[in-house]
């Protein structure tokens, strides 16, 4: 009997220390799904730079990432694709106030195959339409909120498949299993299949905007703030160009 | 406290239309696997009940994954029906092949105790008065597997209830056609604020699954009852 105790005080033991500890020249970085590859590219050429650094990155819907940063998820910067999530972590006080820039710009278009769509007004012939869910992800909301405005709302309620994020979408359309998805203008020239069929008109939604802001933890974490002055820089300015997004 | 927006009754609309379909579904093929692995003798029967166990297994998504492959537009099975016109993908349909698929294993299973504690001296007794095996299934077996069947529906419509993984490939999340209760909690709780919504939700489908749960807890006493 004792011993087995000892061998379960042990195991447990050996479980508690071999746990993952949080390393120092860790980065943890909770992106919009948009921005990929561009980060990929900017934190390759950074930690080539400065060695030691390791990243830990999260892509994903804005909403969702808000949503994990909000019940704890380790977080030193976050990117998101509107304005809404980081007012959200900014009401909540998880970020640095002081360090809210914005990073980069975008468009929403509409891709699919060659011929499908030409306009909004086509969208209503189509039978499935990839959107991210509203509900976290910022591409579906300008997507709805455009075709909302344009008088298309209850004509493309039973048409519209949720996707978990803008690469989701993207995957769907590019698979031919939907008609067209709202992407950004960025995913679609990464497409392979699919192709920019329209762009959808900026009155009717607001500007695509990519705010950052260091997170409260991220703030006290010397790499993550020399990182996130690097996306500040020129370096980035470039590769954000060469991916397609708009200029700040 | 419970609050649901019209969306949510659409979900448990669809949870309850895939659960019925999916074990409708999948009762004659259950039966008729069921017995053939009970009372016939052929050579690699291993091999079939491997196989009738696989979806138990595998993870729900690698299900969905392969169905995908199959019944998609460009996919063996799929382009076949893609020029009768026949679209599965992104439909109900395709959310009740799934749940039939990931529930097969379980029917199988229930029929199979049940089949298995019939009385044999009762089958060599249809025999020896002439019956042929046909006659035999009709009126001996299936009657006697009745609890069995309702057994193993019930723990198929549990499942179904439950299904997410493969239901997403195959179906996707397209509100009011084809999001299930899975699915809509799903994408409230990927939104920051979706927290009751989800919760509320959450509460029906344990309701839900608790009644059928119980209905196959009072099925399972009366089969050992009987044997």
């Amino acid at each position: 009997m004792k011993n087995v105790f000892h061998m379960i005080t042990t195991t447990l033991l050996c479980f508690i220390l071999l746990a993952t500890p949080v390393l120092a020249g860790d980065i943890n970085l909770s992106v919009a799904a948009s921005l990929k590859e561009v980060i990929n590219e900017l934190s390759d050429g950074f930690a080539r730079k400065h060695p030691g650094v390791k990243f830990v990155k999260n892509y994903g819907a804005s909403g969702a990432l808000a949503k994990q940063i909000e019940s704890g998820a380790p977080s030193d910067v976050f990117i998101s694709a509107n304005l809404e999530w980081l007012e959200y972590l900014k009401n909540r006080k998880l970020v640095d106030t002081a360090s809210i820039g914005t990073f980069t710009y975008n468009t929403l278009v509409f891709a699919g195959a060659p011929g499908k769509a030409s306009s909004l007004h086509d969208l209503v012939k189509l039978e499935r339409i990839a959107i991210g869910s509203p509900k976290s992800v910022p591409a579906g909301e300008y997507a709805m909120e455009a075709f909302k405005k344009a008088g298309f709302g209850k004509q493309l309620e039973k048409k519209l498949v949720m996707a978990r994020d803008v690469r989701e979408c993207l995957m769907y359309v590019e698979r031919g299993e939907v008609d067209g998805a709202f992407v950004y203008k960025t995913d679609a020239l990464l497409a392979k299949q699919a192709r920019i069929l329209f762009t959808v008109p900026q009155e009717l939604y607001p500007r695509v905007t990519y705010p950052m802001a260091l997170t409260v933890a991220g703030a006290k974490n010397r790499d993550a703030d020399a990182f996130f002055a690097y996306l500040h820089g020129d370096e980035a300015k470039s590769v954000l160009a060469k991916y397609g997004f708009a200029p700040r | 406290m419970i609050q649901l927006s019209s969306t949510d009754y659409d979900a448990i609309r669809l949870s309850l239309q895939v659960a019925i379909a999916a074990t409708l579904l999948s009762l004659p093929f259950g039966f008729a696997v069921a017995y053939l692995i009970t009372f016939v003798k052929f050579r690699g029967k291993v091999l079939l009940e491997v196989l009738v166990n696989l979806p138990l297994t595998l993870p729900p998504v690698v299900v969905g994954y392969l169905l995908l492959l199959l019944l998609g537009r460009h996919g063996w099975l799929g382009s076949l029906l893609n020029k009768a016109d026949i679209r599965l993908i992104f439909t109900l349909k395709a959310a009740v092949i799934a749940s039939a698929i990931v529930g097969f294993p379980l029917l199988v299973r229930s029929l199979r105790i049940g089949m298995e504690g019939i009385d044999p001296q009762l089958l060599n007794a249809s025999r020896t008065l002439g019956a042929r095996w046909h006659d035999t299934l009709l009126t001996v077996i299936l009657p006697l597997s009745v609890p069995g069947l309702v057994a193993g529906s019930s723990l198929v419509f549990a499942r179904s209830l439950g299904e997410f993984g493969a239901t997403i490939i195959v179906a996707g999340n397209i509100p009011g056609i084809t999001q299930t209760i899975p699915l809509a909690i799903y994408e409230y709780a990927a939104s920051p604020t979706g927290e009751t919504m989800a919760l509320s939700l959450c509460l029906v489908s344990v309701v839900i699954s608790l009644a059928v749960l119980f209905l196959h807890e009072m099925m399972a006493k009366k089969m050992a009852r009987r044997g």
